[in-house]
């Protein structure tokens, strides 16, 4: 063997073993089958990687529980609009949790005026009462998408007052106005779609409005007229960069909700689907109905570039897990965010 | 093992560079210097050029250039201009084609015009550089071959680029170009059309796209298993056939029990290579204009295996009137 | 005996490897030797194994039949026959006869003093079908990762393990494997047409000769590799596509489990480029 094919042995090795270091993972892994056997529908899991995102995942301990006996909140405070029906100690033990959920750093001085608790000053307290009014109807509302796990505050700070995971309107591309260099909303190595060239926001067309998200029909063949199935390749390309989202908000593939054979399949699908179909039209309802009308409650500083107010995708719960905090069920040890309040207006 | 295996030349003689068959007259002479490139020469001829550069390769030149020219500007504009951005987002960058609402009108510069004169320009560069290629073919007195086989890559082309688009009505439906971008167009139409995978035409045309693969294993192995003999000689071997291309023969019709001859197995060659291309563009003018999916397609056909119930019955919640 | 003209003189004594002179004849046009025996015990059985799996499924429509692997809870262990245990001697019969096969070439190759080009080559292919078989199920730890025999549902396992990782093009060894494929179709039909241009010329030509062919690609795009360069540089683009392919997806899963766009991270991020 001559040293021109030693050398070139050698170098094949070096660059294999390479290739193999240098995508970062090793055996072993965990895999859970999700389909029929050989149908290749499973989830991977690197148990190293779930290691190191298991602090994140983690839910906090539930305040000790407090009496419901004596006064309501609202005959002992001015202005509690939401919560007034509880006892004063659980109305103190929601505040608690609520800073230790939200603004665990900066304390009640974050919502409250501290020398006057009652005073709407600060517009982190308009924020979070609206706040406490959306968790109640997620929880009561939106049953098919949470179970009886439900949110909390929580599911989405995570100890931070802006969640770590929001989604603000891009600004326009740069270059759209000019005579060349549009990016057509796409072709950036974007996070929101997991560094593909996918385009980079599939939030407003189906998380803020309404866009239809399936693009296959029901018929074999091309149909002409009314029957027509009109979506193009280019908004298969808008769904695609949703369900990326999706996935990677989740920490599955595509086959945790679809047997890809035929993606438009129910007859096929894993129950998850039916799941992820509700939560689609979840975080619709809440940019619209809680985000969107507090627009001009937020300093500037808090918008995105575009003026627009920070919404909610799968990712701002979820944090990559399947279930935001592997399903533990911190609402059921605050059962005033389980059900809607009657809003309160006495002063 | 320490026998010779033929796979790198070990020992290179040098001579005088070859100037090749002279040409009629009316061509333009051949330019530059033939040089020797050692490293080439390892693996097949060292000879570098000299290249022949007439009307029709230097107009497919210049339209090749313009239309390079214009995908490379305009990416460099999508970056503001910094190099170094696109050097690194080289592979996610991409000159578009028009959005869906355009049709097939003729859309700003800005929003898929500038890929239209691209898509043009370099449609013109492909068929002046196949107008080259026939013509020195035939120049030299040689048959057409490389020319036709080149004519299926051009169907594909302008199958994906140009036919279907205009049958579908809308430019949208074109590839971008662009490295990672053109992958995301491959799976957003199979996404769209109900899984390629049960596009038969699809299915026969990676049947030869795998197919040529084995097929050039399969020759460049024995051509190298004979080369001894003189087997990489097939032009006279195949005019006058010596033991190279009958130990090849027999190698394979002792194996699976036919065989091709030294001429014959370059028709198999040629036509696995070309039913690839030729084959897959059916599949893809079919697709959107008369097969809206082919999963369902398929069904029809009865092709779709089945599998056991693993799930409980998921209903489309669509269908149940639930919150829309 | 349905020899060719020139066969007779080449069928002669020697070249096997194991057996001698016990299995060194012919059937037919088929050499036998010991390792067409080995092929066709393994091709029998695998095959009775396959019409068994066929006969106790809900079809024998040649499109839909399927015999699939095991569940993944099995592990690495023998599942029972009607949960995946045929599917894995159907697999060890695959093997048992794609190595005989290899063999069998050697020992032709051997009797026709040939090299053994053929025989390596197809051991590439072997090689990638082992990697997806073996390899990576046993790197990830069950035989159920492996793809099902059956002609439209083992298409179904490509598509479901390529979702896995949201967008398979990205992977960088599938892209480097993708291009090989179809620069050696581009090769491929290059090679064929270049030599029959040269013995198919125009009407009324004569037959050409390799100065021809080097002189029409030098022409054409300034180098031409050569007679004996083309078959080197063919064999090499068909085995490195199979090899990165093997390695495209024996990295799937056992080195990395996230989306594969997520891969290219590392160059996104890379300090050269500043902010």
């Amino acid at each position: 063997m001559n040293a021109w094919v030693r050398t070139s042995r050698l170098l094949l090795l070096a660059l294999s073993a390479a290739v193999l270091y240098g995508c970062g993972e090793r055996p072993p892994i965990v895999s859970v089958q999700h389909g029929y056997r050989g149908t290749g529908m499973e989830q991977n899991y690197n148990p190293r990687i779930l290691a190191s995102q298991a602090a994140l995942h983690r839910a906090p301990a539930a305040a000790e529980p407090a009496s419901a006996d004596g006064p309501r909140a609202k005959e002992v405070y001015q202005n509690v609009k939401v919560l007034g029906d509880l006892s004063v100690g659980e109305f103190t033990r929601h505040m608690v949790s609520i800073t230790q959920w939200v603004a665990p750093k900066e304390g009640c001085a974050y919502c409250h005026n501290v020398a006057n608790f009652a005073d709407d000053s600060l517009y982190t307290k308009i924020v979070a009462r609206r706040m406490i009014q959306m968790t109640q109807h997620v929880n009561a509302d939106w049953k098919p998408h949470v179970g009886e796990t439900g949110v909390t505050c929580y599911t989405c700070h995570r100890g931070n007052p802006v969640p770590k995971e929001i989604w603000v309107a891009p600004t326009a591309s740069r270059h759209s106005g000019g005579s060349l260099g549009d990016d057509a909303g796409q072709n950036r190595a974007s996070k929101s779609v997991g560094y593909s060239s996918l385009p980079y926001d599939p939030f407003t067309p189906y998380l803020k409005q309404d866009k239809p998200i399936r693009v296959n029909g029901n018929d074999a063949l091309v149909k002409t007229g009314a029957a027509a199935n009109r979506q193009s390749t280019k908004q298969a390309e808008f769904t695609y960069g949703l369900m990326v989202h999706m996935s990677e908000s989740l920490g599955v593939n595509c086959t945790y909700c679809h047997n890809t054979r035929s993606f438009q399949s129910w007859e096929q699908a894993p129950p998850q689907r039916a799941t992820a179909y509700h939560g689609i039209r979840l975080a619709r309802d809440l940019n619209n109905a809680y985000m969107e009308p507090l627009t001009s409650t937020f300093p500037p500083n808090r918008l995105g570039k575009t003026g627009d107010v920070a919404k909610v995708n799968c990712a701002t719960c979820h944090q990559g897990a399947n279930k935001p905090l592997y399903g533990a069920k911190m609402a059921k040890d605050y059962p005033e965010l389980t059900k809607v309040s009657v809003v309160s207006t006495s002063p | 093992m320490t026998e010779y295996q033929n796979l790198f030349t070990t020992v290179q003689p040098t001579g005088p560079a070859s100037a090749g068959i002279a040409l009629p007259k009316g061509d333009s002479e051949r330019i530059g210097t033939p040089w020797f490139w050692h490293l080439a020469g390892r693996l097949g001829n060292a000879q570098i050029g000299p290249i022949y550069l007439g009307g029709l390769g230097l107009a497919s030149l210049v339209f090749g250039t313009l239309a390079f020219n214009i995908i490379g500007f305009n990416m460099l504009a999508m970056v503001d201009w910094n190099p170094l951005q696109l050097v690194r987002q080289l592979f996610w960058l991409a000159l578009e084609p028009p959005p869906p609402s355009f049709g097939l009108s003729i859309p700003p510069l800005n929003q898929g015009g500038w890929w239209l004169i691209t898509g043009f320009l370099l449609t013109i560069s492909i068929l002046l550089w196949w107008t080259r290629i026939y013509r020195r073919a035939r120049q030299l007195g040689l048959g057409t071959h490389v020319a036709w086989a080149f004519a299926a890559a051009i169907w594909l082309y302008l199958v994906c680029g140009f036919f279907r688009p205009v049958l579908m009505g809308s430019w949208s439906e074109a590839v971008p170009f662009g490295i990672f971008p053109h992958l995301d167009w491959v799976s957003a139409l199979s996404l769209r059309y109900g899984n390629l995978f049960y596009n038969p035409f699809h299915a026969l045309s990676i049947v030869f796209l795998y197919g040529s693969v084995l097929l050039f294993a399969m020759h460049g192995a024995t051509i190298l298993a004979v080369s001894r003999y003189g087997g990489e000689r097939e032009i006279e071997q195949i005019v006058d056939r010596g033991t190279a291309s009958e130990r090849a023969a027999l190698f394979w019709r002792w194996t699976m029990g036919f065989n091709a001859t030294m001429e014959s197995v370059h028709r198999w060659a040629w036509w696995f290579a070309v039913l690839c291309p030729l084959v897959g563009g059916i599949g893809i003018l079919l697709t959107g204009t008369v097969v809206d999916n082919w999963y369902l397609w398929s069904v029809k056909h009865h092709v779709v295996p089945s599998y056991p119930a693993v799930f409980p019955v998921v209903v489309d919640p669509a269908l149940l009137g639930v919150k829309p | 005996m349905a020899m060719l003209s020139f066969e007779r003189k080449y069928r002669v004594r020697g070249g096997t490897l194991i057996g001698g002179d016990l299995f060194d004849f012919w059937a037919g046009p088929f050499y036998v030797g010991f390792f067409g025996v080995t092929t066709a015990f393994f091709t029998l059985v695998g095959t009775a194994m396959i019409l068994w799996g066929a006969a106790s499924g809900p079809t024998w429509n040649l499109w839909q039949i399927s015999i699939a692997p095991p569940d993944l809870s099995y592990g690495l262990r023998f599942a029972p026959m009607m949960q995946g245990g045929l599917w894995q001697i159907i697999t060890v019969c695959a093997l048992g006869a794609f190595v005989s096969w290899a063999l069998r070439e050697v020992e032709i190759a051997r009797k026709l003093g040939m090299g053994l080009h053929v025989p390596v080559a197809f051991g590439f292919a072997i090689f990638a079908y082992f990697t997806l078989q073996v390899i990576r199920p046993v790197l990830m730890g069950a035989w159920g990762h492996a793809f099902p025999y059956g002609i439209y549902s083992h298409l179904d396992w490509v598509s479901n393990v390529a979702y896995q990782y949201l967008h398979f093009h990205y992977n960088p060894a599938h892209m480097i494997a993708a291009s090989l494929f179809f620069a050696t179709v581009l090769a491929l039909s290059m090679h064929g047409g270049l030599v029959l241009s040269a013995t198919n010329p125009k009407k009324g030509e004569v037959v050409k000769t390799p100065e021809h062919e080097d002189t029409f690609f030098r022409d054409v795009i300034g180098y031409s590799v050569g007679t004996l360069g083309i078959h080197r540089l063919g064999l090499f683009l068909a085995l490195a596509a199979v090899w990165f392919a093997a390695l495209c997806i024996v990295i799937s899963g056992p080195f990395w489990t996230r989306g594969w766009p997520e891969w290219w991270g590392w160059w996104l991020n890379m300090p050269i480029w500043g902010h």
